[in-house]
């Protein structure tokens, strides 16, 4: 599946730098499909408690761990749930552990490497703006 | 905006009014849009189903005049009107003409939480519960879902150093 960048404005700034961002389908809440940015630097997929409470995931009974998001410690609970991407009449769905993270500062969630790159095979064409997902079990 | 676009006499369903660009800017402030089918105006950079604008702000029922009624009224009034799927349509001496980027458009919704659909900008909520439950309420689907970056903090997700 092939998705192009996307541009998010960044205030303050006047240009605007598109980014591999992918909307991810939590525990089937498919009305409201989480934007996430691909990011290296995480080790696993990250997104804010918020979207725990909005898919109705119970993470309290999850012990909390702290873990460092961007620099920052945050409190987080793990919980392993349902994902899924969609690109026109395609789709993939798989399971993944998330942590979900309070506070949460980033607009958007951070796909990481276990759950996320270690289920793809990914190509990022950073200089045309695209990139393409192979899930590795296809 | 010339001051004779700000105030429009109207007549509507057979009732006479007198609308001002303001009345209808601050009716709408604390109005939720509703969903988009066709035709669209954009008020205080949101987009309305025209006949709910009007609606609003005349208290007519939606049954008793056209989206075209609803649509040339508020163009007079200097809003701009488009239709989903094609760029909007400037009404006269246009200021608010969003003819830009999805992106540009963005910048209106800093630090609230907006879904997207088909490139358009669905819905906007300062949380993303109250975003989440206007979709189910209305029967919508979005693309994505995510918080327009209020500095570089939310944009990057890194920490300040």
């Amino acid at each position: 599946m092939r998705f192009n960048f996307r541009e998010i404005p960044d205030a303050g700034r006047a240009t605007v730098r598109a980014r591999p961002i992918l909307d991810l389908v939590v525990e089937g809440l498919d009305i409201a499909p989480q934007a996430c940015l691909l990011d290296t630097g995480a080790t696993a997929i990250r997104l804010g408690a918020h979207v725990a409470e909005l898919c109705g995931i119970d993470i309290t009974k999850s012990p909390e761990t702290k873990i460092a998001v961007g620099g920052a410690l945050v409190a987080a609970r793990m919980a392993i749930v349902s994902l899924q991407i969609t690109k026109e009449n395609d789709a993939h769905e798989w399971s993944a552990p998330v942590w979900f993270c309070e506070p949460w500062t980033p607009a958007f969630g951070l796909l990481g490497l276990t759950g996320f790159f270690d289920h793809f095979q990914i190509t990022i064409a950073a200089y045309d703006e695209w990139f393409e997902l192979t899930p590795t079990n296809a | 905006m010339a001051e004779n676009m700000a105030v429009r006499r109207v007549t509507i369903a057979g009732q006479p009014f007198v609308l001002r660009r303001s009345d209808v800017l601050r009716t709408l402030r604390n109005v939720e849009p509703e969903p988009i089918s066709s035709h669209f105006v954009v008020v205080g950079s949101r987009r309305f189903p025209p006949k709910q604008v009007i609606s609003e702000v005349t208290g007519l029922d939606r049954a008793d005049f056209t989206t075209h009624q609803a649509r040339r009224t508020l163009l007079r009034l200097g809003f701009a009107a488009g239709r989903r799927g094609s760029g909007p349509k400037a009404g006269p001496a246009m200021s608010e003409a969003p003819d830009e980027s999805l992106a540009e458009r963005m910048r209106d919704f800093t630090g609230e939480w907006i879904a997207i659909k088909d490139d358009e900008i669905l819905h906007a909520s300062s949380t993303p519960q109250a975003l989440v439950r206007w979709l189910g309420n209305h029967g919508q689907k979005a693309d994505s879902v995510f918080r327009v970056p209020e500095d570089d903090l939310a944009a990057s997700g890194l920490a300040p150093l």
